[in-house]
């Protein structure tokens, strides 16, 4: 996929859908929107399924801003909420099954490094956190001890919302749900401090109250992942459903859960951190 | 019948904040007109959410988005039918 595969044949315009000549025409290719322009160009997402007031899917629509490259990514996904947005962008989309999407997103981004050798392909994996932290726990590990270069998103709601509110292992210690009816025994997860020791990149956790944040992070944790190494973004979306919460406060809520216990971290190692001074060099210079 | 976010755009005008165009869960859902500086819905993908409603309110503190009956407009925009055209956005929306 790339710019030039988007584009009509001329005199097909007319066989096409509104929607795609409004993309091919007024979407982000090959210019570096921002999310301060948000509602003046024609995005990447198109309608879908997921529920009213959905923190994530505000967050997926963040994300798709803060991509670097649209036109030069291949998102990967699995089973939970999350595909239900991801399948509708104009981006392509692979359905990993559970457990092995950092093992396909391995093996396609060395692909595509030596398929395409002049341009750089972005491999994106966003899945929840039953699809990473419990299921694909292995395949996602096993990436980072490799060090393979692609960027793991996790869409943290804290429970398996798809299948109706059972307790993952990212769902905080003492959470009723409606599978959990004793409340969770056990701690939430620490995938931030496993990311940590396996030495990934760049690590951040947020949550998506500050739009602007999102896009930055998600493209810094894209450019850094073509270059230097695995990177890891762990982001707060509520599940207003199963955690009962009125659609007109789920960011109330995730305000709230930010300042009480997710905050907004971010670690960066000293190469990657070397490596983003050096493009905002190039692009300075590139001013001047 | 169901609810829909209205944006008063007498008062959306004179402030350019563009923060419910930020914090919509749906793409493309609150457009912004950049002649006109003022934030419009389009309804058919409006999911009635409400959460526009607590960023204007709360957070812009500009109190410019409602939420009505989507039989009580009189005029509506949808995108389904329009299409994504800036261009052809003459500033005054329904």
């Amino acid at each position: 996929m790339s710019l030039k595969n988007m584009t009509i044949t001329p005199g097909w315009e007319k066989y096409m859908t509104k929607e795609y000549i409004d993309l091919v025409e007024r979407g982000p290719y090959g210019k570096q929107k921002k999310v301060s322009e948000m509602g003046s160009f024609k995005e990447i997402l198109e309608e879908h399924p997921m529920c009213a007031g959905c923190a994530m899917t505000l967050f997926i629509r963040l994300t798709m801003v803060g991509l670097p490259n649209p036109e030069h990514t291949i998102l990967i996904g699995t089973a939970g909420c999350g595909r239900l947005a991801l399948t509708q962008t104009s981006i392509p989309f692979i359905y990993g099954n559970y457990g092995d999407t950092n093992a396909v997103a391995s093996g396609l981004k060395r692909g595509l490094e030596v398929r395409f050798k002049d341009q750089a392909k972005d491999v994106v994996v966003m899945a929840g956190d039953g699809g990473l932290a419990d299921i694909g726990f292995s395949a996602v590990m096993h990436s980072w001890f490799r060090k393979e270069r692609f960027t793991t998103i996790m869409l943290d709601n804290e429970v398996y919302g798809n299948t109706g509110g059972q307790e993952s292992g990212m769902t905080e210690r003492g959470a009723l749900l409606k599978m959990a009816p004793k409340g969770k025994l056990f701690d939430k997860m620490d995938m931030i401090g496993l990311a940590k020791t396996s030495g990934v990149a760049y690590i951040a956790r947020l949550t998506p109250t500050n739009p602007t944040r999102v896009a930055s992070v998600v493209r810094k944790a894209v450019m850094i992942a073509r270059e230097v190494g695995p990177t890891f973004i762990q982001a707060y979306t509520s599940c207003n459903i199963e955690y009962a919460i009125p659609t007109p406060k789920v960011l109330d809520d995730a305000r709230d859960i930010e300042s009480k216990r997710y905050g907004f971290m971010e670690i960066i190692s000293d190469e990657a951190k070397a490596y983003l001074d050096s493009i905002d060099t190039a692009k300075k210079a590139k001013k001047e | 019948m169901y609810l829909v976010a209205h944006i008063d755009q007498a008062i959306c005008s004179e402030t350019a904040c563009r923060l419910c165009t930020q914090y919509c869960p749906e793409a493309n859902t609150i457009l912004y007109d950049n002649a006109a500086k003022t934030a419009f819905v389009a309804v058919d993908r409006c999911k009635g959410c409400e959460i526009c409603v607590g960023i204007c309110d709360d957070l812009a503190k500009h109190h410019a988005i409602k939420m009505i009956m989507i039989t009580d407009l009189q005029d509506t925009f949808e995108l389904s039918k329009e299409g994504f055209r800036p261009e052809s956005w003459t500033g005054k929306h329904p």
